[in-house]
């Protein structure tokens, strides 16, 4: 590490930002918590410049803003829910905005922290959706219902059961929350130290020899591009695995 | 090089002022030396730790990055369901009214246009129908005065023929009359000029000669006066 002059810093000191304002304790602002902020200010302020553009051809914002909704209701709601699912469409809407908004901050100069990159939003929005259709498939089936569909799918041989049914609650239950969040924060993790180490990495040899930087610069930039790839993906992903599970609660049989 | 870590330095010292929510804790350690350097935040857990008794090892063990901080969770929570409430309740259906606005402008418009189409088609239709009409009374007004041209031609003629014939015949029976006046006037005055040639033979008594020479020149006399 000497040899090449590289000193890549702990892990957790690329994603954890002290308190600020000398707040502390569970209230305590950092980092995270002022971006987590601003992701929901600008994706209410986008939504509401929007709103109340009204003109009959929409350009800039409101042009925007309607091909996000457009893409939601279509895109993501009528392929999973059908059209009784579009009552949906503000739910998934924000989630959506939200999610891409904090993930998106990963590659803005001087910000460079995506939100996302943390547990705690991954989570509590897994825990949401959780919580959501769940509730959803107790209401439109009833709990017996909603266990028995969730428990012993049709079609299935019955002596099947016996491996499904344990599969089943587990997979539910348990692994569909966890992957949901898992699957968001580990892709933005991962994102933010591929950025960092190229960038330190192109730092040190930029040090050492400018031509020697070029290649990992290169990566480097290509890398910011790939992130604005993962953000709007990862966006889409978790969107459509809710808006998945809410629609396969409100109708089991599909 | 000096220039390149000069750059470097700027570059950084730029990027940190910039920087809107603080420093991030991964910093550089203080160089030796330096006296008025500000301690970053890992230095201070790493100083902590090494007060209440820890090995120096200790400070690399930093809290697991999985594991959600309790503050993250309580923001983010709150500012996900505001956000969520504030877009359903004013964004969202602004955007939705205006989509579908449009969608019932669009959907108007084209009905309209359909009906428009339609009108359109019906209006053509009547158009051709009362061109093909105007057509077929054109004809027929021209075959008519077409026939009531022949009809009057074939008239015209019939009416010139007949006077024609009228006339001639009229000349006809005036050159008879004419001819049988004459004939009547020649007669009567033929026999008066008998008479009145008979008388004067009676009255000379002339032999044969002098009867004839009268007799030339009484008609000599007729013809001349005649």
């Amino acid at each position: 590490m000497a040899l090449i002059a590289l000193e890549f810093p702990p892990v957790s000191h690329l994603i954890e930002w002290p308190d600020l304002f000398g707040t502390s304790g569970p209230f305590g602002l950092n980092k995270v918590v002022l971006l987590t902020f601003l992701a929901a200010i600008l994706v209410l302020a986008f939504y509401l410049i929007a709103g109340r553009r009204r003109s009959l051809v929409p350009t800039g914002v409101q042009n925007l803003a309607e091909s996000v909704v457009e893409f939601i209701q279509e895109g993501v709601i009528l392929q999973t829910m059908g059209p009784e699912g579009l009552s949906w469409t503000p739910f998934l809407l924000t989630l959506f905005s939200f999610i891409f908004v904090s993930n998106i901050f990963g590659i803005i100069p001087f910000i460079q922290m995506p939100v996302n990159a943390r547990m705690a939003l991954p989570a509590f929005l897994a825990i949401v959706v959780w919580i959501l259709f769940n509730f959803i498939g107790i209401k439109s089936q009833g709990l017996a219902g909603y266990f028995k569909s969730m428990l012993f799918p049709p079609g299935v041989p019955k002596a099947l059961y016996i491996l499904v049914t344990p599969i089943e609650f587990v997979s539910t239950i348990f692994v569909r929350p966890l992957s949901l969040a898992v699957r968001l924060f580990a892709n933005l993790l991962a994102g933010h130290l591929l950025l960092v180490s190229f960038a330190v990495i192109s730092a040190a040899l930029f040090e050492a020899t400018v031509v020697g930087a070029v290649l990992p610069g290169g990566l480097l930039i290509a890398l910011t591009g790939f992130e604005v790839l993962v953000a709007v993906l990862q966006a889409f992903i978790f969107t459509i695995l809710a808006a998945v599970y809410i629609g396969g609660a409100m109708h089991p049989e599909h | 090089m000096r220039i390149r870590t000069l750059t470097a330095v700027a570059a950084l010292a730029l990027l940190s002022i910039l920087s809107p929510a603080g420093v991030a804790t991964a910093q550089e350690e203080p160089s030796v030396g330096e006296t008025e350097t500000e301690i970053p935040h890992a230095t201070e857990e790493c100083i902590h730790l090494l007060e209440e008794g820890g090995e120096p090892d200790d400070c690399h063990d930093a809290p697991s990055p999985i594991l959600p901080e309790p503050k993250e969770i309580i923001w983010g929570s709150i500012s996900f369901l505001a956000l969520f409430f504030l877009m359903s309740r004013f964004a969202y259906p602004a955007i939705k009214k205006s989509m579908e606005a449009r969608t019932e402008k669009i959907r108007g418009d084209l009905d309209e246009a359909e009906r428009v189409k339609t009108e359109a088609a019906t209006v053509l239709e009547d158009y051709k129908r009362q061109l093909a009409d105007a057509r077929n009374e054109s004809s027929r007004i021209i075959e008519e005065a077409r026939q009531t041209a022949d009809q009057l031609r074939r008239d015209l003629m019939q009416r010139a023929e007949a006077e024609v014939a009228e006339l001639r015949q009229r000349t006809r029976e005036d050159i008879t009359a004419a001819q049988e006046r004459a004939m009547a006037d020649l007669q009567s005055r033929v026999g008066a000029m008998a008479i009145e040639l008979a008388e004067k033979v009676v009255e000379a008594n002339l032999d044969r000669d002098a009867n004839m020479r009268l007799i030339d020149s009484y008609i000599a006399q007729v013809g001349s006066s005649s």
